[in-house]
């Protein structure tokens, strides 16, 4: 196993490094930041100080070792448009959005897999049939709908719940409860269709033949088989979080990482985004080997 | 016995109530974070709204509300010397936040730090094509050469924010001003605090604290000021605003219009670009996709500015006549029927994509060929601004201007001069009569820049200007304040009154 | 859905047609989703040289006209949008364009993640650290981000939009597939195949696809709904699809402002996509028992009885 960590954690630096390499270079040819930071009214002079001010004239390559240079003393560099370190900005939005994930992962994994496997085992049932119709529809709902409609029902009709913003825990139920809906929506016919073909596969028949007429064992040895597929897509529900719910903070004013990343992309501020796609890559990467790890937990059959 | 006291001073309260009004803190959100306090990007609107007179004061101001024009803030009054430089003559018995008194050393640095290459000030364009120099005369008496000569000098100055001497040369985050207010929290993403100063040296204002709060969605502005989670959203839709009570529009010094690039044929023809502006019915629009109370273009700059001209008339809805102008013109072999294409961004402003889906269609009717293509900000800017590209086709760019200055000077050259970033055009009288009403003062200057209008508008057929827009605000019952046409830039925590 | 039926072995026997009619018939649901996914496909073909003109015929004293407005020609009843035009015919309009594009992006990722799913769950070490680490890098590269950088690079089209959206889509089938091979190859019948002399090929197709199958397809269904809504968010940058030409979450995104007031702007491009979405899933759970021999007999069973 620690082998294995080892080899995956090389693996894992190489494929970063390149996704940064990459980065650097395919988003400084999308334009220049100069004219975005500067009113439209700024002259040819005022931008090329910009730029200078920037380092943005000297060549691409000159650019890039200076960034790497400066990586390896541990400085991100500074964001253009906050005039503070790129890493600070992006530590700060990224510690919002990993609560935020986490909280809604874990909500949606549990009650997605129960649901889900309740419904497979009267597969066609009444059960089956209601849960398949509300996860479909949760699963294909435009987000923003349940946002706002979530807003004018519990914040201003009922006036139970803040309508937006940080600061008590009342604050943090309706942006979970909206972005609560889509994973969930997904977990569950995935579990169900999964849950399906293991609850037909020959051995949980042979169990049944063999007289293990207990349903809680089957129904656990099913689970068990049936969990590849599940944690693959929860991993990739949750990969989707991390890279920062844009809707759920636009809407519910929740200081994280997806809206920061889009201005950042829209404003070229280079150096945020490159600090943001280190973060959740870093994050998604980890996730990603944490996975893998429980696919050999669950079975001891797959080597790595 | 502690009864009656108590009821006294309970009556006494009472009726002294409306000669001292109440005074506490209130919330306010903004569309749009802040991402620096920097005085020096004060008028950049995100920023300029939290600091500008609030942290970080100038010399000068703009009446917005009456029409006093430009009154004394820092500077107590001002002259014109016969060589033209100007004289400022600064109030006493200021102090900045951080402590340290305010004298015309400050004002020199600042001016210098403007222009320092050090950073990346956006007041410092302002002041292209002219060379300032400040001058000490004593602690409260600082001279202003200028080459050429500005009789706008003082009205520039109410652009540039006064910081203290010593203020690092790079952007600053916390922002220290002679304003009536200091930053006392600032917690990215999430909320600025601005807390009044006991030391302040004009009138204490009624707003103790005032708490920015930050939400794109116009709804959730507007759900906020319902619910009392917040006390003023100076923006919100047009849709939400249904309660007379509390929701105002105003004149936001907005204008939206289409660019028209002349270089280009069939653009380069007059006949066509008047054709364009007979085509669009102008007057659908008002009440439906852009909000009652919203003014149809006949300049750049709205209304109150100087030399705005009330006898240039909008064009009139004349289907017919833009047919027959464009029959004239194919007659004469203009490729009339090249497709002609409308860059447009996205969100720019409310409506956008249904305004110029409508125009397009408006458009096609008199017999355009007409393409409709929505870019992001970046892509925008490239079309909007010089250098254009190379090889394009006829476009016009629809983009939204923000003149609440006063004075046309802020617009006219970027957008009409030979040299302007985002002039269409190169015409000899233009730049002419841009350069003589820039130097001009007084009437004078007010008829020059009103003769360039009408010139632009009926000879030149620059462009096709559409609407100055109007913005909504929602605003507490218990709060007295009326938004502005500077309110989009400028938010000031001082004119705002508690009931 | 008919490219399955007649890859499929089953699909050499005579009278299948007619057999998985009956089949079809047997549940309900599932027969209503085949219904009505013929009826979208029917109004993507002739929407748009039927409806095209009178989709953006704009009338501005008509704006947000209410739905259900029974006096009016039927093209009104689902109300009009903000500049007046019928939102039923822009629906119908918007039916060509939404599944092209959906189908298209859901296509490409499915189709070349599972087939880099296998390579990486059946070849050596080395290859599927390299695949599984590419994987990884996509996951964690913002879809804003390359479909800026397409922007720039590329230009806008429909397939540019189509090859954006498909590649942030690859990673989850990639895994999915390499994750059900991992274990899938361990199994008894895969071992006992591979000792009696079963190509690599032949063991992928005839055994570890099958298996994989149903959880790709469930997979696939729900992301034409993620890329239906997902598509318009791009529309914002200028890539593929932009207005006047409408897709179904270009619609929804019109009519986000306009949720509190005139709420049918959104609601009916929104239900047009659940409804699709929901078709093509129950058609999807349909197909796993219909294709299943092990589970067949209890669509058989119904059918009979019915019929």
């Amino acid at each position: 196993m620690l082998s294995f960590i080892r080899k995956r954690a090389i693996a894992s630096l190489i494929s970063l490094v390149g996704l940064l390499v990459l980065v650097f270079f395919l988003s400084r040819l999308t334009g220049d930041p100069a004219s975005l930071f500067l009113p439209v009214e700024a002259s040819e002079e005022m931008k090329a100080q910009f730029r200078e001010l920037h380092g943005l004239n000297d060549p691409i390559m000159v650019q890039f070792t200076r960034y790497v240079g400066d990586v390896l003393t541990g400085d991100l560099g500074q964001s253009l448009r906050k005039a503070r370190p790129a890493l600070d900005v992006v530590t700060e939005a990224f510690t919002w959005t990993l609560w935020l994930a986490s909280i809604t992962m874990s909500l949606v994994a549990g009650a997605a897999i129960v649901v889900g496997s309740l419904a497979a085992f009267r597969a066609g049932g009444f059960f089956d049939r209601l849960s398949s119709i509300l996860s479909l529809i949760g699963a294909s709902v435009p987000d923003f709908w349940l946002a706002i409609v979530a807003i004018v029902i519990f914040s201003v009709q009922l006036a139970w719940l803040p309508t937006s913003g940080t600061g008590t825990l009342l604050h943090w139920i309706l942006p979970i409860c909206v972005l609560f809906i889509r994973p969930f929506g997904i977990i569950v016919q995935v579990v169900r269709g999964s849950m399906i073909t293991a609850l037909s596969s020959a051995y949980v028949k042979t169990a049944r033949a063999k007289g293990i007429r207990s349903g809680p064992i089957i129904f656990i040895h099913a689970l068990r088989n049936a969990m590849l597929p599940v944690i693959t897509v929860i991993g990739d529900q949750a990969a989707s979080l991390l890279n920062g719910a844009v809707v759920i903070e636009t809407i519910f004013g929740f200081p994280g990482v997806g809206k920061l990343m889009i201005d950042s992309i829209l404003q070229r501020d280079f150096n945020v985004v490159l600090a943001a796609i280190l973060v959740t890559a870093l994050a998604i990467f980890l996730m990603n080997l944490l996975i893998d790890i429980a696919y050999a937990l669950l079975d001891p059959r797959i080597r790595h | 016995m502690r009864k009656t006291i108590m009821l006294a001073a309970l009556i006494l309260g009472s009726a002294l109530s409306p000669a001292y009004a109440a005074s506490g803190p209130i919330k306010i959100v903004l569309p749009e974070e802040a991402d620096l306090l920097e005085p020096c990007m004060a008028t950049r609107s995100n920023i300029g709204r939290v600091i500008m007179q609030n942290v970080s004061e100038t010399l000068t101001e703009l009446d917005v509300r009456g029409d006093k024009g430009l009154m004394p803030r820092l500077a107590e009054k001002w002259e014109q010397k016969p060589d033209g430089s100007w004289r400022f003559h600064l109030r006493q018995g200021v102090t900045f936040s951080d402590g340290t008194a305010f004298d015309a050393k400050d004002v020199k640095y600042s001016f210098d730090r403007i222009m320092s290459d050090k950073n990346a000030c956006e007041s410092r364009r302002y002041f292209g094509g002219m060379t300032v120099n400040a001058q000490v005369v004593d602690d409260r008496t600082i001279d202003f050469n200028v080459d050429p000569v500005q009789p706008i000098l003082p009205l520039l100055l109410s652009l540039v924010t006064i910081v203290p001497e010593g203020t690092p040369l790079e952007f600053v985050r916390e922002p220290v001003g002679t304003g009536p207010y200091k930053l006392t929290n600032w917690t990215p993403g999430q909320q600025i605090v601005l807390t009044a100063r006991d030391d302040y040296w004009g009138q204490k204002p009624q707003v103790t604290e005032a708490t920015y709060l930050f939400r794109a969605d116009p709804a959730v502005r507007a759900a906020m000021v319902q619910t009392g989670e917040a006390d003023i959203s100076p923006s919100i839709s047009q849709l939400d605003a249904t309660n007379p009570a509390t929701d105002f529009s105003y004149l936001d010094s907005e204008t939206v219009y289409l660019r028209i690039d002349h270089n280009i044929e069939p653009l380069n023809d007059v006949r066509v670009r008047r054709a364009l502006n007979l085509a669009i019915d102008r007057e659908a629009f008002i009440g439906t996709l852009v909000p009652d109370g919203a003014l149809l273009a006949t300049a750049i700059v709205p209304p109150p500015t100087l030399g705005w001209n009330p006898d240039v008339k909008v064009f009139p809805y004349d289907p017919e006549g833009a047919k027959k102008l464009l029959e004239e013109a194919k007659a004469d072999g203009v490729k009339v029927e090249t497709p002609i294409t409308i860059i447009a961004r996205t969100a720019n402003f409310p409506n956008v994509t249904e305004i110029m889906e409508a125009i397009q269609s408006q458009l096609q009717e008199v017999g355009f060929k007409v393409d409709l293509k929505f870019v992001e900000v970046a892509e925008h800017e490239g079309y909007y601004s010089k250098p254009f590209k190379e090889g394009r086709g006829p476009l016009l760019v629809a983009a939204m201007h923000d003149n609440s200055k006063g004075d046309p000077s802020f617009s006219m050259f970027f957008k009409y001069a030979s040299e302007g970033t985002q002039s269409g055009f190169s015409d000899p009288k233009v730049d002419d009569l841009i350069r003589r009403a820039s130097a001009a003062v007084g009437d004078e200057r007010a008829k020059l820049w009103s003769e360039l209008i009408a010139y632009l508008h009926d000879e030149v057929v620059a462009d096709v200007l559409l609407f100055h827009m109007v913005g909504f605000s929602r605003v507490s019952e218990k709060l007295d304040f009326k938004p502005t046409m500077a309110t989009n830039s400028m938010l000031q925590l001082s004119e705002i009154g508690i009931k | 859905m008919t490219a399955h039926t007649t890859e499929s072995p089953i699909a050499e026997e005579p009278g299948v047609i007619r057999r998985f009619g009956r089949m079809l018939l047997a549940d309900k649901f599932a027969f209503c989703a085949a219904i009505f996914l013929i009826v979208m496909i029917l109004l993507a073909i002739v929407g748009p040289s039927w409806f095209g003109d009178i989709a953006i015929k704009q009338n501005l004293r008509g704006r947000n006209l209410p739905p259900f407005d029974w006096e009016r020609g039927w093209i009104w009843w689902m109300g009009a949008d903000a500049l007046g035009r019928p939102l039923l015919a822009r629906i119908i309009v918007a039916t060509q364009n939404t599944l092209m594009v959906a189908a298209g992006a859901v296509v490409i990722s499915a189709v070349v993640g599972t087939v880099l799913g296998l390579i990486a769950g059946f070849s050596s070490p080395r290859v599927n650290q390299v695949i599984m680490r590419l994987a990884d890098v996509i996951m964690s590269f913002p879809s804003l981000l390359i479909a800026v950088i397409v922007l720039y690079l590329l230009g806008s089209s429909i397939l540019n939009l189509m090859l954006v959206l498909a590649i942030t889509r690859i990673p989850v089938y990639l895994r999915t597939t390499r994750a059900e091979v991992l274990e899938i190859r361990e199994r008894m019948f895969v071992q006992a195949a591979r000792v009696m002399g079963a190509s690599s090929k032949r063991i992928l197709f005839r055994h570890i696809l099958p298996v994989v199958f149903p959880t790709l397809t469930t997979l696939a269904t729900l992301d034409f709904a993620y890329v239906m809504l997902a598509e318009s968010a791009l529309s914002f940058l200028g890539i593929g699809i932009q207005p006047p030409e409408i897709t179904w979450g270009l619609m929804i995104s019109q009519g986000r402002q306009y949720l509190t007031n005139a709420w049918w702007l959104s609601f009916w491009p929104g239900l047009a996509i659940i409804l699709t979405t929901m078709s093509l899933n129950l058609l999807s759970n349909w197909m796993r028992i219909a294709f299943d021999p092990v589970q067949r007999w209890r669509l058989e069973m119904r059918g009979s009885t019915n019929g």
